[in-house]
C-alpha cells in the first residue's frame, strides 16, 4: 500500500469515526440536558395528581393533637406544628397572593386523615392533605371546647398559625385548602386511550389491507398503483391531515355524538396518518414469510384464509409487532395533528367524546404559556421518553419469545 | 408404455403373484433382474440394479391395480411455454409411480396437476383431462380443497410450519374444523407412527418443528398429509435436502405406505426409482418418453432415450 492510499484511508476512517461520535455525543447531550432540567419537577405527585387545582373542604376523621417530631431536613424558613405533624411556609402565588404552603406531611399526621365535605359526588371521600397543598382557612377547637378560626382568613401567617395550633388547641375540626394542581395524570390518560383509540382503528384496517394486497390481489397495475399511492401518503406532513381530519372526520365523530374536538377525532386522525405505516410494514413482514409454509398449508387442503391467518400471518407477528411500536410512538411524539383535533386545553378526567391534551401536546401548551415552566416542560418530556424506552424494551421482548417460540 | 398393454402385464402376473407367496415373489422378480443387471455391466444403473437384487424393491402384482389417475391427452402451457406436451398415463393406485427425466422437462409441473397447486400460480393454461376414480379432477363438481385433503403432497425442501410437532400435524384436521382433542392425538399419533416418527419425538410433541433434524421434519412433512387419510402421496424430490441415512429412512417408509396409499414421486436418483418404484414414467422436454414398470424400464428400455438417461449419458 502507497503512501497516498494510506491516507486516503485514514481520512476516511477518521471521517466515519468522527461522524459517529458527533452523533451520539449530540443524543446524548439531548438526553443530559432533559434529565438535567427536568429530574427535579419528575415526581410520582406529577404524574398522579390532577393539572387544575381543586378547593377544598375537609374535616378530620382523626383531628387529635399528637406529638410529632420535626423531619431532620427541615427548611430554615418553615414553621413545624410539633401537636399536628405537619409545617407550613409562607409563599406567594402566581398572582402574587399570599399563601400558605404545606411543605412537609407526617405520615401519621391528622392530615392524613382528612375526608371531603364539599356537598357533591366526592363528598366523603378520603382525601389526605399533601405537600403544596395551600392552607386558606381551619377550625381548630381550643382547651374550652370552643370552635377558633385560623389561616389567611384569621390574618395569620405561617408562623403565627402554627404557634395558635401547638398552644392552645386539642384538635383540628375541618379546613379549607387548595390542592396544588399543575399535574399530567389527565393528560398520561388521556393520552393512553388515544393511543388504545389509534391502534383498534389503525391495526385492523391496516393489517387486513397489506394482507389484501400481498396475498390476495395479484401483482399487477391497480395493486401497483395502491401501493404508490399509500407510499406517498407517507410522506405527507401530519398538520395537513390533522387539518383535513378537522373537515373530514369530525362528521364521522359526530355520528358518535361528539360536538367538537375530542379524543376520537385525534385518534382517527391519528389513524390517518398512520395507515401507509402500518401497510407498509405488515407488507414487509408478509414478504418475508416462506412461500413454501403458504404451500404447504394449501395442500394440506386449508383454504386461503385458514392459510392467511394459521400460517402466514401468526409468521408475520414480529413485523406487526414492530409495526404496533411504530405507530405507538408516533402518537405519543405527534403534537401538530391533535392540536386542532384533540385541543390544548389540559382535562384532569378526559373521555373519549371530549377534548383533551395528550402529553406532546402539553409540552407545547405549557412552553406557549405566557410562563413557559421549562422544567415542568422537561419533566414531561422525561415521562414521554421512559414511555417509549419501556415500550421498545416490551416489544422487543416479545418479538425475542416469539421468535425463539419459532426459530 | 401404453396403457392397455401396460395393464395386460399386470393382469397376467396377478395369478402368478397370489399362488405365490408374497415374500417369494419379489426374490424371484429381483434375482432374474440382478442376473440380467451381470451380464450388462456396472455404472448407477447397475448399481440400482444390485439394490433391487437386495429386496428393497416391493412386490409385483399387489392385488389392487385400479387406476388412481388417468391423464388424458393433457397439455399445460406456462403464458406463452408449453411445459406438457399430450401427456398420456395412468397412475395406478397403491403402487409407487417415480417421474425421472432430466431437469425442467415437466415432472413437478405434472405432479402438481394431481392437487391442483398449478391453480395457484398465474397465467398457467391446461387442456385435456386428469381422471380421478373416474372424475375430471378439473370439472365444476371437484372442490380443489377437499381434492386436496384426498391428494397430498411432500415438498422438496422440508417445510413444517412453525408451531409445535402436534400441531403440524393436526393442521390439516383443524382446517377441516376438527376440534376434538382426544381424536386429534389419536389421528396424530398414528399418522407419525406410519410415518415412523413417533418413536422419536412422542416425548416432545410440543417441541417446535422447526428444531427437528431434515430427515424428522419430512417424515413429520409426511405425517401431516397422511393425517388426512388421502388416497395418495405425491412427493416432489422428498430427499433430495436429504443425507443418505435420513433417505433411506424416508425409502423404506415408501415401502410401507404404498400399502395404503398411492404414491407418485419426482425423483432425480434412478437409484431411488429403482428401489422404491413399480412403475416409471420418464419425461423429456415435456413429453413422456417411456412409462413402464420399473423393471422392465430399467432392464430393456424400449427407447433409445431413456436407455441413454438411465444410463447416464445425458440429463
Ligand atoms: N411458474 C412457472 N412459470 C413459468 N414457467 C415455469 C414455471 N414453473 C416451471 N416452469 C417451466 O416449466 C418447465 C418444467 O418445469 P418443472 O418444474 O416441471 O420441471 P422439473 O422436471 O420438475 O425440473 P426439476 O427436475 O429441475 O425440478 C421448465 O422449463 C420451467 O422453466
Ligand atoms: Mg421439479
Amino acid at each position: 500500500m502507497n503512501k497516498s492510499r494510506r491516507l486516503k484511508d485514514g481520512i476516511l476512517n477518521g471521517l466515519t469515526w468522527l461522524s459517529t461520535a458527533v452523533a451520539v455525543a449530540v443524543l446524548l447531550l439531548v438526553f443530559i440536558f432533559m434529565f438535567r432540567r427536568g429530574w427535579s419537577d419528575l415526581s410520582w405527585d406529577l404524574i398522579t395528581t390532577d393539572y387544575w387545582p381543586q378547593n377544598l373542604n375537609v374535616a378530620f376523621r382523626q383531628g387529635e393533637a399528637g406529638a410529632y417530631t420535626a423531619p431532620a431536613d427541615l427548611a430554615a424558613g418553615d414553621s413545624f406544628s410539633t401537636l399536628y405533624g405537619f409545617a407550613l411556609r409562607d409563599a406567594t402565588d402566581t398572582k402574587k397572593a399570599k399563601t400558605l404552603i404545606i411543605t412537609y406531611v407526617d405520615p401519621d399526621s391528622p392530615l392524613e386523615s382528612a375526608y371531603i365535605t364539599t356537598a357533591g359526588s366526592q363528598q366523603g371521600l378520603n382525601q389526605a392533605i399533601h405537600e403544596d397543598a395551600s392552607v386558606q382557612m381551619l377550625y381548630y377547637q381550643d382547651e374550652d371546647g370552643q370552635q377558633v378560626l385560623a389561616g389567611l382568613l384569621a390574618g395569620d401567617d405561617a408562623a403565627s398559625l402554627v404557634q395558635k395550633l401547638d398552644t392552645g388547641s386539642v384538635s383540628i375540626q375541618s379546613m379549607y385548602y387548595q390542592t396544588a394542581g399543575g399535574g399530567i395524570r389527565g393528560s398520561i390518560l388521556a393520552t393512553l386511550l388515544l393511543i388504545g383509540l389509534t391502534l383498534v382503528i389503525v391495526l385492523p384496517i391496516g393489517i387486513l389491507a397489506a394482507v389484501y394486497l400481498n396475498e390476495v390481489a395479484g401483482r399487477n397495475r391497480l395493486t401497483a398503483l395502491l401501493r404508490q399511492a399509500i407510499e406517498t401518503l407517507n410522506g405527507v406532513p401530519s398538520i395537513i391531515f390533522g387539518l383535513s381530519g378537522v373537515v373530514m372526520l369530525f362528521p364521522v365523530t359526530q355520528l358518535f355524538g361528539a360536538s367538537g374536538q375530542s379524543i376520537l377525532l385525534g385518534a382517527l386522525t391519528m389513524a390517518v396518518i398512520l395507515l401507509p405505516v402500518v401497510i407498509r410494514q405488515t407488507e414487509e413482514a408478509l414478504i418475508v414469510v416462506p412461500q413454501s409454509l403458504r404451500m404447504g398449508s394449501l395442500a394440506l387442503g386449508a383454504t386461503r384464509s385458514q392459510t392467511i391467518f394459521k400460517v402466514v400471518l401468526p409468521n408475520a407477528l414480529p413485523g406487526i409487532l414492530t409495526a404496533t411500536l411504530l405507530s405507538v410512538s408516533r402518537v405519543i411524539g405527534e403534537s401538530a395533528a391533535l392540536i386542532y383535533t384533540m385541543s390544548t386545553v389540559v382535562t384532569d378526567n378526559p373521555k373519549i367524546l371530549q377534548p383533551a391534551t395528550s402529553l406532546a401536546v402539553q409540552i407545547w401548551q405549557i412552553m406557549s404559556s405566557e410562563q413557559p415552566d421549562f422544567k415542568l416542560a422537561s419533566a414531561v418530556s422525561l415521562i414521554i421518553l421512559m414511555m417509549v424506552l419501556l415500550l421498545n424494551l416490551t416489544v422487543k421482548l416479545i418479538t425475542r419469545r416469539l421468535s425463539r417460540r419459532w426459530a | 408404455m401404453n396403457l392397455l398393454a401396460d395393464k395386460k402385464i399386470k393382469r397376467s402376473q396377478e395369478p402368478m403373484a397370489s399362488a405365490a407367496t408374497p415374500d417369494l415373489d419379489p426374490g424371484s422378480q429381483t434375482a432374474e433382474a440382478a442376473d440380467r443387471y451381470m451380464s450388462r455391466g456396472s455404472g448407477p444403473v447397475a448399481r440400482a440394479r444390485t439394490q433391487v437384487a437386495a429386496g428393497l424393491k416391493p412386490a409385483a402384482g399387489l392385488p389392487d391395480l385400479k387406476p388412481m389417475f388417468e391423464v388424458q391427452d393433457l397439455n399445460l402451457y406456462y403464458s406463452k411455454f408449453q411445459a406438457l406436451k399430450h401427456i398420456n398415463l395412468t397412475i395406478p393406485a397403491h403402487q409407487v409411480t417415480a417421474f425421472i427425466g432430466p431437469s425442467g422437462c415437466g415432472k413437478s409441473t405434472l405432479l402438481r396437476c394431481f392437487n391442483r397447486m398449478n391453480d395457484l400460480l398465474e397465467e398457467v393454461r391446461i387442456d385435456g383431462r386428469i381422471l380421478m376414480d373416474g372424475r375430471d379432477l378439473r370439472g365444476p363438481q371437484t372442490d380443489v380443497v377437499e381434492l386436496r385433503t384426498k391428494v397430498g403432497m411432500v415438498f422438496q425442501q422440508p417445510n413444517p410450519f412453525p408451531m409445535s410437532i402436534f400441531d403440524n400435524v393436526a393442521y390439516g384436521l383443524r382446517c377441516q374444523g376438527i376440534k376434538d382433542r382426544v381424536y386429534l392425538r389419536q389421528v396424530v399419533e398414528t399418522s407419525l407412527k406410519k410415518a415412523a416418527l413417533y418413536d422419536e419425538v412422542k416425548d416432545e410433541l410440543d417441541k417446535n418443528a422447526t428444531k427437528l433434524s431434515g430427515g424428522q421434519q419430512q417424515r413429520l412433512c409426511i405425517a401431516r398429509a397422511i393425517a388426512l387419510q388421502p388416497q395418495v402421496i405425491l412427493m416432489d424430490e422428498p430427499t433430495s435436502a436429504l443425507d443418505p441415512i435420513a433417505t433411506l429412512k424416508i425409502e423404506e417408509l415408501m415401502n410401507d405406505l404404498k400399502k395404503e396409499y398411492t404414491i407418485v414421486i419426482v425423483t432425480h436418483s434412478m437409484q431411488q426409482a429403482a428401489r422404491i418404484s413399480d412403475k416409471t414414467a420418464f419425461f423429456l422436454l415435456g413429453e413422456v418418453v417411456e412409462f413402464d414398470d420399473t423393471v422392465t424400464m430399467f432392464n430393456n428400455p424400449s427407447d433409445k432415450r431413456t436407455e441413454d438417461y438411465i444410463s447416464g449419458r445425458f440429463g
